[in-house]
C-alpha cells in the first residue's frame, strides 16, 4: 500500500511539474506543450494512435522473435564451430560496431517501405545481445558438473540439453532483457527513415505538421509500449528461477 | 582382519589394478603428479587413500575413474583397460553436483537416465534409497533448499542408484562440518555393509580413513607416490563408539599421524 502511494505521488508530482512548469517558465507550446494538451491531442487521435501502435507492436514482436531465434542459432553455431568463431563472429562484431542507424536507410532500399524493412531494422538492433548472451551462457557450464556428466557417461546430446542449455538460460534471459528495448528502438528507427505506418511514422508526420502535442502523445505511447514489453520479458525471464543460484 | 575380503582377494582378480602409473601435468611448470604408482584393490574391499593436499591422491582416483589420462603404466578396472569412464564405476565428488534446476528426486534419477538404465527397475530402487538416506519428504525440494549434508546424501543416492560395482569417492565429505561428516561416515558404512561395493575413497582425514577402511594407503606428494599401506584390522560391523575405544584404533591413528607428519589427530 505504501509502495503504491509512493508511486502515485512520484508520478503525480512529475505530471504536475510538466503541466504547470511549462506555464511558469513560459515555454512555448510548439516546443513543449503542457501535459493536458498532449493527453488531449492523444485522445483526439486515439484511433490513429491505436492503429499505429498495433503496427509498431507487430514489428517489434516479429523483429524481437527473429532476433531471439537468429541470435540463439548464431550463438550456438559460433559456440560449437571453431570455423564459425573465426569467421562469423568477427563479422557479427563488426556489424555491431557499425552505427545501425546508418544501415536503416539501406534496409529501406533493400526491403521497401513496408513491414519487411522494419523487421530487418528491428532484428539488426536487437540480435547482437542475444548472440553474446547465448555465447556467454553456453560457456557457463561449471567444470565440476562437466566432469560429473562425463563420469556418468553422458552422451553429447544429453550434455547439451540436460546441462548446457539450462546452465545457459540465466545469461540468455539477461540477453533478451537487453534486446527488447533495442527492438523497440529498431522498429521506431525503421519507421523514421521510411514508412507509411507505425508510431515512428506518426511522429515524423506530427513533427512536419508542427503538431508537437501529437508528437509527444506518440512518444508517450511508444514509452508505454516499451515498458510494457520489457515487463513482459521480465515476467518470462522469471521462469528461469535458478538464475543467481550457484551450482 | 575381515575374513571374507581376505579370501576373495586371494582367489579373484583385483577389482582395481593400477600398475606403474605415471602422470605429469604439463604447463608453465611441469609437475610430476604421480610417479610409478602401484595399487591393487580387491573386490568388495574398502580402501582409502590418505595424503596431504596436492599429493596426487585425487589425480590417482580420477585416473581410475577414466576422467584423467595417464602416461605410463596400466590401469585396469575389472579387467577393462581404463581409457575413459565405464558403466561399472560410480564417482562421488566433493561437490555434490546437484543440478539446481532439478528437484532432489529428479537429480537422483539423472544418473540412471544418462546411463540409459530402464526406468521401471530404477523406480523402486530410488524409493528405497530415498528412505535409506533420510531424504523422504524432500523429494520435491530443490538442492539449494537443502543443507550441505543433505545435498551430499542425494549425491550419494544418485550414484548408488546406478548400482556401481565400484564406488570411487573423492573427498565426498570434505566440504561438510565434522559432525555431519561423522554421521555420514556411519551411514556410508551401514549402506556399504549391505551392498558391499568395492570402494576407493580419497580423504585427508585420518579418523575417517581408519573408521571406514579395510586398508589405508598413504601417499606423499611431489612426485605423488605411495609410501605405506596399512591394513585396518578392526571388527565389522563398526560403530563409532566401539571402534574409538578399541585398543588398535589409537595405534592406527598414531601411526598414520606419524606418517602424515602430524602429531595430533583432528579429533
Amino acid at each position: 500500500m505504501k509502495r503504491v502511494l509512493e508511486t502515485v505521488i512520484f508520478w503525480g508530482l512529475l505530471a504536475a511539474l510538466w503541466e504547470f512548469g511549462v506555464g511558469w517558465l513560459g515555454i512555448r507550446r510548439y516546443l513543449l506543450p503542457p501535459l493536458s494538451a498532449v493527453l488531449g491531442a492523444g485522445w483526439e487521435a486515439r484511433e490513429t494512435l491505436l492503429a499505429e501502435t498495433w503496427v509498431t507492436l507487430l514489428e517489434v514482436l516479429a523483429g524481437f522473435g527473429l532476433a531471439v531465434v537468429g541470435g540463439v542459432l548464431l550463438g550456438v553455431l559460433i559456440h560449437l564451430s571453431p570455423l564459425a568463431r573465426r569467421t562469423l563472429y568477427p563479422l557479427i562484431t563488426a556489424l555491431q560496431s557499425m552505427p545501425k542507424i546508418a544501415l536503416a536507410p539501406l534496409m529501406i532500399v533493400w526491403f521497401g517501405y513496408g513491414f519487411a524493412s522494419k523487421l530487418a531494422s528491428t532484428f539488426l538492433f536487437a540480435f547482437f545481445p542475444v548472440v553474446v548472451a547465448t555465447l556467454g551462457g553456453m560457456a557457463n557450464v561449471p567444470i565440476h558438473l562437466d566432469e560429473h556428466f562425463k563420469a556418468l557417461g553422458a552422451r553429447p546430446w544429453d550434455r547439451f540439453w540436460r546441462l548446457q542449455v539450462p546452465a545457459a538460460l540465466p545469461a540468455f534471459v539477461d540477453g533478451i532483457k537487453i534486446a527488447m528495448p533495442l527492438a523497440v528502438i529498431g522498429a521506431i528507427v525503421g519507421e523514421f527513415i521510411g514508412a507509411e505506418q507505425g508510431l515512428g511514422h506518426l511522429m515524423t508526420l506530427a513533427t512536419a505538421n508542427a503538431q508537437t502535442d501529437l508528437m509527444f502523445a506518440a512518444i508517450l505511447v511508444i514509452t508505454a509500449l516499451a515498458v510494457f514489453l520489457y515487463w513482459g520479458v521480465e515476467r518470462l525471464a522469471k521462469a528461469v528461477w535458478w538464475r543467481g543460484i550457484s551450482f | 582382519m575381515n575374513a571374507p575380503t581376505q579370501e576373495e582377494s586371494a582367489q579373484s582378480l583385483p577389482a582395481i589394478a593400477v600398475r606403474q602409473v605415471l602422470k605429469t601435468f604439463v604447463g608453465k611448470h611441469e609437475v610430476k603428479a604421480l610417479e610409478a604408482v602401484d595399487l591393487s584393490v580387491a573386490p568388495r574391499e574398502f580402501v582409502s587413500i590418505l595424503g596431504p593436499s596436492g599429493c596426487g591422491k585425487s589425480t590417482l582416483l580420477r585416473i581410475v575413474a577414466g576422467l584423467t589420462p595417464y602416461e605410463g603404466g596400466e590401469v585396469r578396472v575389472q579387467e577393462r583397460l581404463v581409457k575413459g569412464p565405464g558403466p561399472e564405476i560410480g564417482v562421488v565428488f566433493q561437490s555434490s553436483n546437484m543440478l539446481p534446476w532439478l528437484t532432489v528426486a529428479q537429480n537422483m534419477r539423472l544418473g540412471t537416465q544418462l546411463r540409459g538404465l530402464p526406468a521401471d527397475t530404477i523406480k523402486p530402487k530410488l524409493a528405497a534409497l530415498t528412505e535409506t538416506l533420510g531424504l523422504k519428504g524432500f523429494e520435491n525440494h530443490h538442492p539449494h533448499q537443502l543443507s550441505g549434508g543433505m545435498r551430499q546424501r542425494a549425491a550419494i543416492g544418485q550414484i548408488l542408484a546406478l548400482d556401481p560395482q565400484i564406488l570411487l569417492m573423492d573427498e565426498p565429505f570434505g566440504a561438510l562440518d565434522a559432525l555431519t561428516r561423522d554421521r555420514l561416515n556411519v551411514e556410508l558404512l551401514r549402506i556399504w555393509q549391505e551392498l558391499r561395493q568395492t570402494v576407493l575413497l580419497v580423504t585427508h582425514s585420518i579418523a575417517e580413513a581408519v573408521f571406514l577402511s579395510d586398508r589405508v594407503v598413504v601417499m606423499s606428494g611431489r612426485p605423488g607416490r605411495i609410501v605405506k599401506e596399512i591394513s585396518i584390522d578392526l571388527p565389522r560391523p563398526r560403530r563409532p563408539e566401539d571402534i574409538k575405544s578399541h585398543p588398535r584404533y589409537g595405534e592406527y591413528i598414531a601411526e598414520l599421524s606419524r606418517l602424515m607428519g602430524v602429531f595430533n589427530d583432528e579429533h
